[in-house]
């Protein structure tokens, strides 16, 4: 089985770039070529880390989301708000006043996603003990399991099959309108919308396109850096503030669950947490070979520093990490001055979300498959061997793509031609293989019609 | 399709670069990647085996449609008794080897279960062969 579901957030806008190729060089899955002037994403190899954005100079990419405007109406609306949203305000802006701020933002009603934490906890104690390969990988990072997809597929059996903190508490929030037999509460709303309101781009794909599911319990996504600018404005422009928090309503360190460190303390056994799509990577490609052994569960998070690092997140990571952590300690004290209890009502319909908390098998991508014939691909590898020793080999990227390998690949794949290359092109101008006109032409072909006119008398 | 590594031996930080390559490779083709895997774990095992015991040795890969062929030849102290290196848990490491995490026996009889067919041949003070072979 094949996944061949290729929806991504990350998007380019043609009339932004200006084709400065950044975007190509730092995409760990080399998936992004120049063509026509413009960079452009190769659909099956993305996974939505968001790398290209954080370095496009032109803000010519961005990440596609539901939008505010897209809330139905006449629907009671939901925000979910994962904690590290609130770790982008400054601390004298308290927890309930920066959630209340987002519902005046233009929703019914606000939900912190990391409540679920609680329930994922011990659902994670549950999994270990019912299934036994090791080690696992957590499925909480959707960039993570789409590049375990695209470039490990022999590793997509391990990752764990269990829903997402912010999926389970959209679960709860449509659960608890309901009576245990089903029937609606008498004062439900009618129909119910629950937004997402995301810190990355993968995370708006997990919504739209989930692995391993029909449909996501999300009905749709907003960038958190939109929500953060209203949010804000808000808040600037009140004068009181508002009663704190009295009560721990989830338990201390589930507001950390998002970044790096706090999930992998879930897990039975020996585990580690590992942030940064080259860390992972590094790691991954160990793991495929065999090389790690005795290791119970991985916890990967593409971002550095996990969600705090999220494309879509206004503020500095690491005083984001600080806030949450200050506010761990906040909810620990508010909880030992409660004999060490915690009022968790996601908790109660433990066992109705244990239920619906699994998904479907996650199977690999086709983004490095040459051809589906064995035959075919192994010509097509001996002509990638043989045009690599024409390529210069340290990939200059003046071709368009990222590597010479890359063009070596796409050349046998049909989507370039071997004068693309510069170094090709002056060989065989010398040899009046290529006219002068003919490379002109080709330059503009990758790099757009009009990127040579600066040099024009 | 034949590609060449060379296996340094005595060099523990580099080692697992061809079995790596080579999966690299696999990964381009329509193979379930499960057998990649296989592959994988098989090559590393004998790679790892004239790191941890030989002086250099080569790793030639032949791939074709129906599967994957490799030679592994290194000039090393060879094997006295090969019977005896099938065995799990035999081992002939070093101390220092063993530290590292290595010489744990199962390097020969890992190899066996995971692929096709497998020839061992080896003069003792001159060096060994392992032909592997992985039917796709």
């Amino acid at each position: 089985m094949k996944d061949r579901n290729y929806t991504h957030s990350i998007q380019i806008d043609s009339n932004k770039c200006i084709g400065c190729s950044r975007c190509m060089r730092v995409c760990s899955t080399k998936a992004i070529r120049i063509v026509d002037g413009h960079a452009r994403i190769q659909p099956e190899r993305c996974v939505d880390c968001g790398e290209c954005f954080r370095a496009c100079p032109q803000r010519a990419i961005y990440a596609k989301d539901d939008g505010l405007t897209s809330l139905p109406p006449g629907h009671h609306t939901i925000a979910l708000v994962p904690s590290v949203f609130i770790g982008q305000f400054p601390p004298g802006y308290s927890a309930t006043q920066v959630l209340d701020a987002v519902r005046q933002v233009g929703f019914d009603e606000v939900f912190e996603v990391e409540h679920a934490v609680d329930f994922m906890k011990r659902a994670y104690s549950a999994y270990a003990e019912s299934h036994l390969t090791r080690p696992l990988i957590s499925s909480y990072c959707p960039a993570v399991v789409r590049l375990i997809q695209v470039q490990y597929p022999a590793l997509t059996g391990q990752i764990m099959r269990l829903k997402a903190p912010h999926d389970i508490a959209s679960l709860f929030l449509r659960k608890s309108r309901e009576r245990r037999n089903g029937a609606p509460e008498d004062d439900a709303p009618e129909k119910i919308s629950i937004y997402y309101i995301t810190p990355c781009a993968a995370k708006s794909v997990a919504a739209s396109a989930p692995v391993g599911e029909e449909k996501s319990f999300i009905d749709g996504t907003i960038n958190m850096t939109t929500v953060f600018n209203l949010a804000l404005k808000i808040l600037r422009g009140q004068k009181e503030t508002m009663d704190r928090k009295s009560v721990a309503d989830m338990s201390p360190d589930s507001v950390c669950w998002s970044l790096s460190g706090t999930e992998k303390k879930y897990f039975p056994g020996r585990s580690l947490a590992i942030d940064g799509m080259d860390n992972v990577i590094e790691f991954l490609e160990k793991l495929e070979l065999g090389q790690i052994t005795g290791i119970d569960f991985l916890e990967m998070r593409a971002c550095d520093q996990g969600c705090a690092g999220g494309i879509l997140c206004p503020g500095n990571r690491f005083l984001t990490v600080e806030r949450l952590e200050k506010r761990r300690e906040r909810l620990r004290m508010l909880k030992e001055e409660h004999r060490g209890t915690v009022e968790n009502s996601l908790l109660e319909r433990e066992e109705e979300l244990h239920a619906h908390s699994g998904v479907g098998p996650v199977y690999p991508r086709d983004g490095l498959l040459l051809d589906e014939d064995m035959a075919k691909a192994l010509l097509k590898l001996q002509r990638i061997d043989r045009l690599l020793t024409y390529l210069p080999g340290f990939d200059c990227g003046a071709c368009g793509a990222p590597e010479c390998r890359c063009l070596a690949e796409d050349i046998v794949k049909g989507k370039a031609t071997i004068s693309h290359c510069v170094f090709v092109q002056r060989v065989m101008e010398k040899n009046y293989k290529l006219s002068p006109e003919q490379s002109f032409a080709v330059i503009e072909k990758v790099w757009g019609k009009n990127r040579l006119d600066k040099y024009r008398e | 399709m034949r590609i060449e590594y060379h296996i340094e031996g005595g060099d523990f930080s580099a080692a697992g670069g061809a079995s790596s390559a080579v999966r690299k490779t696999l990964k381009q083709f329509n193979i379930a990647p499960l057998l990649v895997r296989r592959i994988a774990v098989v090559l590393y095992e004998a790679e790892m085996n004239v790191v941890a015991h030989a002086y250099h040795g080569t790793m030639t890969v032949d791939i074709r449609p129906t599967g994957i062929y490799v030679v592994i030849e290194d000039s090393g102290p060879g094997i006295e008794d090969i019977d005896k290196a099938m065995q799990e848990g035999f081992s002939t490491a070093t101390d220092e080897v063993r530290q590292m995490g290595f010489g744990a026996g199962m390097g020969l009889p890992n190899i066996r279960k995971n692929c096709d067919e497998m020839t061992l041949t080896s003069t003792p003070g001159v060096g060994t062969r392992l032909e592997i072979q992985v039917n796709f």
